[in-house]
Formats: C-alpha cells, sequence, structure tokens
C-alpha cells in the first residue's frame, strides 16, 4: 500500500508540474497578447533608437520582389537600431499558411496579403487584426478609391503598399519585330500571331504548369476581357452568394476551350508540364519564348535576370483580347500591410508601418520598384509596361481582377489546370472549377454556400 | 536475478511523459475527429460521422489511398530485397567494404527535402543528368518528363526513396548477419551445401528478426511518406501522386482542422490494419538457435 501511494504521489506531483509548466507557457503568451493589444495609433515614426531594439519578423509571399523592401528595412534599422526579418513563404500557399500560422498562434510582427476585403474574413479581422481606420496620418496620401476598396463596414485592417498591379500578357518585342507581327487586335488575331511567331522557330507562349499557379493566370486575365461583358457586376454579386453557378456561364467555359486551343495547336513549350516561373523569365528573356500569361511580379525578376535595358526596350504588354476587340487589362490594387494584435512587436510594427509611409520612403520604394503608385505626389518612373495599363486605365479599359472581388477562391485551380494539361477534358475541369468554387465556399461557411 | 529488478514505478515520469505528449493529444485528436472544427467556424461542435461521411466520398482521398498502398507494397518490398543483397555482398570479405557500406547508408542521412531538390535536378526533362545521359548513350528515346508525367511520376519518387532508405535496411541486415556463427557455415559448407543452399536454409531463416524490423519499419515509415512527394512532385501532376499526408497537409492549411483529423485518424486505422498482422506474422516465422 505504502508503495502504491508513493507511486501515485510521483504520478501526481509529476503531472501537477508538466500542467503548471503547460500553464505558464500559456499566461506568458496571454501577456504577450494584451501587450499586443495595447498597441495604438500614438506610436509614431521615431528617428531616435529604440533603446532595446527589436528583430521585427515580415512575413511576403515568394512572389513579390523583396529587394525594395529590403531597402526600406535597412534605412529602418539605421533610423531605429530595429531590424527586420524577412520570411518569403511560397506564393501559391501563402494564404493557407498564414491561415495556418494564426490558428497555431505563430503570429509575425507584420505581414504583406494580397488586397481587398475578403482577406478580413479569411483572418477573422476583428479579432485577429490591428486596425487602421480612424488614423488620419496613414492615410493622408493615400489615394481615395485604394482607401474605399480596403474599407468593409467603415473598418480598414490592412494599409495598401505599393504599385496598382496588373495582369496580361507580356511579350518579347524584338521576337515580335522578327516574325513581323504586332499586338493582337483580337482573340483570333492572338492565334494567328502565335502561329507565325511558331513558323520563325520562337515558341509562341510559355506556361509555368509545373509551379501551379502561373497557369491561372490565363483564367483571371481572360475573365475581365470576356466573362465580366457577359455576367456584369450583378453576376459577380450572384457568384459571391452562390445564386449563379460558375458551370452555368458559357464565357467561362470558353475559357477552358480556348485554352486547350493552345494547348492542341501546339503553341505552348515542349515539356509544358514541367515549366517554371523561373524559366518562364528565361525563356521569355533570352527570346525563346515569345509571349507569357503573367503578373507585373514577372517585371522585377526580369530585370535582375536581363538588366533594365531590357525592361525597358525590349518587353512588351497587351491585355488577354476578347473575341471583338483587344480587351482590357487586370489591375489590382496593390499588396496590403497588416499586423496581427497578438504580434510579439505590434508596436514596433506600427512604428515600421508609419515610417514606411513616410515620403522619403516611398520615393524609395518606388526608385527601386516602379509601378503605378497609389500615393499622392509620389515620384515615380514608370516602366513601358507600367504606362501601357496606366494608359489602359486612364482610357477606360481596365477591371480589377475577379479574384480581388470575390470572397470564396477559385480553390485547388493549378491543381486542376495540371490535370487539364494531362487530359485536355474541358467539361471536367469546367465542371469541377465550379465544383471547388463552392467548396471553398462551403469551407469558409459563406452565405449562400452552407 | 530478483535482485536485479527495478521498481515499476522508476518508469512513471516517463509513463507521465508520455501520457501527457503522447496519449492526450491523441485521444483529443480522436475527439475532434468528430467535430466541424473549422478556422473560419467561432464554434467548435460535434458533427458525429459527418467527418466520416465525407472522406468515403472524396474521389481524390481514394486517389491518396492507393499512391499509398503501392508506394509502401514497392518500397518496402524492394528496400528489402536490395538492403539484403547489399548486405549480403558487403559481408563478404572485400578490400572497401567498409567504404562502401558508409556510400550506401549515407543517404539514409541526408534530409529528405535536400534529396528531394537534387532529384527534382537530375529528373529535369531537358536539363536533368538522366536524360542526359540517356541521349549521349543513343538512348535518347526513353528520355521521360519523370516527375511530370502521371505515368511516371510515382514511380520517380519510389525510386528515389528507395536510394535514401535501401543503406538503412543494408545496415540492420549486416548486423544480423553478424550474428549468425560463422561455425554454422562451415560446417554447413563441409557437408557440401553451396552458396545458394546455405542462403535458402541457414542464413535468411536467421535473419528473421531482421526481417521483421525492417520489413515494418520500411512498412509504416512509406506509409507515412510526405516531404520527398511535397517536394518531388506536390502530389501532382493534378492530383496523380497525391498521398495521405499531402492531402492531409492541404486540408490542415485550408483550415479543415476536423477533417483533417478524421482523414489523419484512417492513415492510422490503416497502419494498424496492415501493420499487426504483418508483425503477427513475421515473429512467427522467427527462429533461434
Amino acid at each position: 500500500m505504502k508503495k502504491i501511494k508513493m507511486v501515485s504521489m510521483l504520478l501526481a506531483v509529476s503531472l501537477a508540474l508538466l500542467g503548471l509548466a503547460g500553464c505558464g507557457g500559456n499566461n506568458s503568451q496571454n501577456s504577450k497578447a494584451a501587450s499586443g493589444n495595447t498597441a495604438n495609433s500614438d506610436t509614431s515614426a521615431t528617428e531616435t533608437k529604440a533603446k532595446d531594439p527589436v528583430t521585427l519578423s515580415f512575413v511576403i509571399p515568394n512572389t513579390v520582389d523583396t529587394a525594395p523592401f529590403a531597402q526600406l528595412f535597412g534605412e529602418f534599422e539605421q533610423q531605429t537600431g530595429n531590424t527586420v526579418e524577412l520570411q518569403a513563404l511560397p506564393g501559391g500557399e501563402f494564404d493557407n499558411m498564414m491561415k495556418t500560422r494564426f490558428s497555431t498562434g505563430d503570429f509575425p510582427d507584420l505581414f504583406l496579403m494580397q488586397p481587398g476585403t475578403k482577406q478580413y474574413v479569411k483572418l477573422r479581422a476583428d479579432e485577429m487584426l490591428y486596425e487602421w481606420s480612424g488614423d488620419a496620418d496613414v492615410w493622408s496620401r493615400i489615394i481615395p478609391s485604394m482607401k474605399e476598396a480596403q474599407t468593409l463596414d467603415g473598418k480598414i485592417y490592412g494599409v495598401p503598399y505599393g504599385a496598382t498591379g496588373m495582369y496580361g500578357v507580356f511579350y518579347n518585342k524584338d521576337v515580335f519585330a522578327k516574325a513581323g507581327v504586332e499586338p493582337p487586335k483580337n482573340y483570333a488575331d492572338l492565334i494567328t500571331i502565335a502561329k507565325k511567331i511558331k513558323a520563325t522557330g520562337v515558341t509562341p507562349f510559355y506556361e509555368g504548369v509545373k509551379d501551379g499557379w502561373p497557369a491561372q493566370i490565363f483564367y483571371l486575365t481572360g475573365w475581365v476581357s470576356n466573362v465580366d461583358p457577359a455576367i456584369g457586376d450583378e453576376g459577380v454579386a450572384k457568384l459571391q452568394t452562390n445564386e449563379l453557378k460558375m458551370n452555368a456561364i458559357p464565357e467561362l467555359k470558353n475559357l477552358f476551350v480556348k485554352h486547350k486551343e493552345l494547348i492542341d495547336l501546339g503553341l505552348y513549350q515542349d515539356n509544358v508540364l514541367a515549366g517554371t516561373f523561373d524559366e518562364m523569365q528565361t525563356m521569355l528573356g533570352e527570346g525563346k519564348a515569345a509571349m507569357v500569361f503573367n503578373l507585373d511580379g514577372i517585371v522585377p525578376q526580369l530585370e535582375k535576370k536581363f538588366g533594365k535595358a531590357f525592361v525597358n526596350d525590349k518587353l512588351g504588354f497587351f491585355p488577354f483580347p476578347s473575341d471583338a476587340d483587344q480587351g482590357v487589362a487586370v489591375v489590382t490594387p496593390p499588396n496590403q500591410l497588416m499586423i496581427p494584435t497578438q504580434a510579439k512587436h505590434a508596436d514596433a510594427a506600427v512604428e515600421l508601418v508609419k515610417f514606411m509611409l513616410t515620403q522619403e520612403m516611398t520615393d524609395l520604394y518606388y526608385a527601386a520598384a516602379p509601378g503605378i503608385p497609389i500615393f499622392e505626389k509620389a515620384k515615380v518612373e514608370l516602366v513601358p509596361v507600367q504606362q501601357t495599363v496606366k494608359d489602359l486605365m486612364e482610357a477606360g479599359k481596365s477591371q480589377i481582377n475577379i479574384q480581388n472581388r470575390l470572397t470564396p477562391v477559385f480553390a485547388d485551380f493549378q491543381k486542376l489546370l495540371q490535370i487539364f494539361f494531362i487530359d485536355g477534358d474541358v467539361d471536367k475541369a469546367y465542371n469541377d472549377f465550379a465544383a471547388n468554387y463552392e467548396k471553398d465556399g462551403k469551407s469558409k461557411l459563406l452565405e449562400g454556400f452552407k | 536475478m530478483k535482485g536485479s529488478k527495478y521498481p515499476l514505478y522508476f518508469a512513471f515520469p516517463a509513463l507521465a511523459v508520455f501520457l501527457l505528449f503522447f496519449i492526450t493529444p491523441t485521444v483529443i485528436g480522436f475527439y475532434y475527429s468528430f467535430t466541424d472544427w473549422n478556422i473560419n467556424a467561432d464554434t467548435i461542435s460535434f458533427n458525429g460521422l459527418d467527418n466520416y461521411r465525407a472522406l468515403f466520398q472524396e474521389p481524390r482521398l481514394l486517389t491518396a489511398f492507393k499512391n499509398t498502398l503501392i508506394f509502401a507494397a514497392a518500397v518496402t518490398v524492394f528496400q528489402n530485397v536490395l538492403g539484403l543483397g547489399l548486405a549480403l555482398i558487403l559481408n563478404e570479405a572485400l578490400k572497401a567494404k567498409n567504404f562502401l557500406r558508409m556510400i550506401f547508408f549515407m543517404p539514409y542521412v541526408i534530409s529528405p527535402i535536400v534529396i528531394g531538390y537534387i532529384f527534382r535536378a537530375i529528373y529535369h526533362p531537358s536539363n536533368g543528368i538522366i536524360n542526359q545521359a540517356l541521349n549521349s548513350v543513343g538512348l535518347g528515346f526513353m528520355a521521360q518528363d519523370w516527375l511530370n508525367d502521371p505515368k511516371f511520376a510515382l514511380f520517380s519518387i519510389i525510386v528515389t526513396d528507395l536510394w535514401r532508405v535501401t543503406g538503412f535496411s543494408m545496415v540492420v541486415y549486416l548486423a544480423g548477419l553478424q550474428f549468425i556463427s560463422k561455425d554454422l557455415i562451415e560446417s554447413s559448407s563441409m557437408d557440401g551445401a553451396h552458396y545458394w543452399q546455405r542462403f535458402r536454409f541457414i542464413v535468411f531463416p536467421l535473419l528473421a528478426a531482421s526481417l521483421t524490423v525492417n520489413v515494418l519499419l520500411a512498412m509504416i515509415n512509406s506509409m507515412k511518406i510526405f516531404e520527398m512527394v511535397m517536394v518531388l512532385t506536390d502530389g501532382g501532376p493534378g492530383y496523380t501522386t497525391e498521398v495521405f499526408f499531402t492531402y492531409i497537409r492541404n486540408m490542415f492549411s485550408t483550415g479543415q482542422f476536423g477533417y483533417a483529423t478524421a482523414v489523419n485518424l484512417m492513415l492510422f486505422v490503416l497502419v494498424t490494419l496492415i501493420g499487426v498482422p504483418v508483425l503477427m506474422g513475421l515473429k512467427k516465422r522467427e527462429m533461434e538457435y
């Protein structure tokens, strides 16, 4: 009996100790959370070095060029003593990885997120994110339409930062010149151009199927020229609430048909399934591929590989054409900076954001990453492809990317497209696309999908 | 002998840790597999067998199930055949046997992620050394897109993993071979038994314990394959190389925690259902001399 008693006591003590250790961990987490919550708008950019410098973690998708941020953070370190550690996560998985980090309490101090208010739903902004709505300093230079794009029920949880993005077709001007072709006037013209380029021995289109996400651009950029005119804003609103089904839009199905046509005509590179974003840049830069469906993130990458002269003189851009005309360009508001309220150094992160918003820093940012600016009086030198899109925007020939207008995402689209490249089954791909969209709405517990 | 035994409570601190960090999370996980735990929901509530019903209706999981079994069966069989073969060769009095043992074992200590990236380059359809080698010796017609063609992708992952793990089996078999008495072998030789007969009737039966360990570990580890698939194909192209863990990862990352836990539990049941009979069968044929 004595033995049993002793054993039970030992067990109880060890469990209690372990339990206490667990509770202790929890308490410290809570106190961190509490201090995070105290982050408020009275913190401001300081030019004096912090007494106890901290290292802030900044999480960014690896599809975004980190160089301009690194430059800004260097300045921040010089002025405050605080350093910023960049963590680049895979672009295709970024949203999911951030959500997972949130759910496990692994909060970065600051992170870059896709634009728009739908992210508020995903990240449960009212509980988890620092609110910027009432901070006049933050919004003083940001152009009003960008502020509007971030506002939901009068609240703003993300500060837009960077340049207006663009999706479309990037092309190598030298290859076009050699084939004697010009940017297309309509979709049929695009096919004719591609055939002429193929006849010169150059691959007309390069696609990054292995990486997955690049293959989606065909549809996102094709949507605004082909699907939007057919369903209008009303149709988009119905998609948002699941009143309109994705597989009830013939124009969307037609995009799959068009894509299959490109595959069947052999207008993509050899080994198309092995295509990567990296090789896409190389092929386009070296003139081995004529055109790519991509986003503006490719511009700084091309500049890194082939120099500024290439981007200025050899790189061209045109929107995905519709059957009738040259189509419209897809634009995206810039990514937004967000701060989890429970971040370890939320105060310092707020200070960093305000530092990044100063005229000096935005000018520095645009010098390193020129793009269509969102700040008033911003000094920026646009590269020609950006000027093309700016001109289209001013001519009313642009539309915001459909994924920035819908809360459910085109889930597993990249996997679906990999299968589509293998089996070429239009009906299957189109129906799976619709099913995955509904599945995503359901998993997000959205109205109309539950 | 009685004096050499230690009191049972010596095991209790370890048992407490095990209870707290293994049994408790497992039980909690079991409970969560019956809930609608979702990153987008404010509450977690019991939903009975809904998750299990959903997973049985998911064709993607069926693909993952099929691929996991093919992978596990192929790796278990070939890892053991090759491991045993290597052990037999390197148990002989070869000059460079220690060096060779090290070379064959080395891949096992390299991270599967690193191996994955190396083999991604090796398998590249135009720049990879496999296709370049085939082209240079006039066998260009055999060149394939090893990782992106659904016909070859799973096969390529199997070969890569075999390259990584065969050395481990080799070491376990070598250890087993060291315990076989030389007298037995020598006396059977004197009785006129040739190499195959010695292997068939003496060596192989006495390696039964090593076989049990190797088969069981190979089977369990290969059913839990994840990193290699993630780096080489990420379950693609499409879902053609999807395995249980890539599917589970995907479900977790989309915030469907309750459902993902149910899938994880299915894998646990599957490993147990296959592992226990295999273990019992192999144990039965173990012998001592």
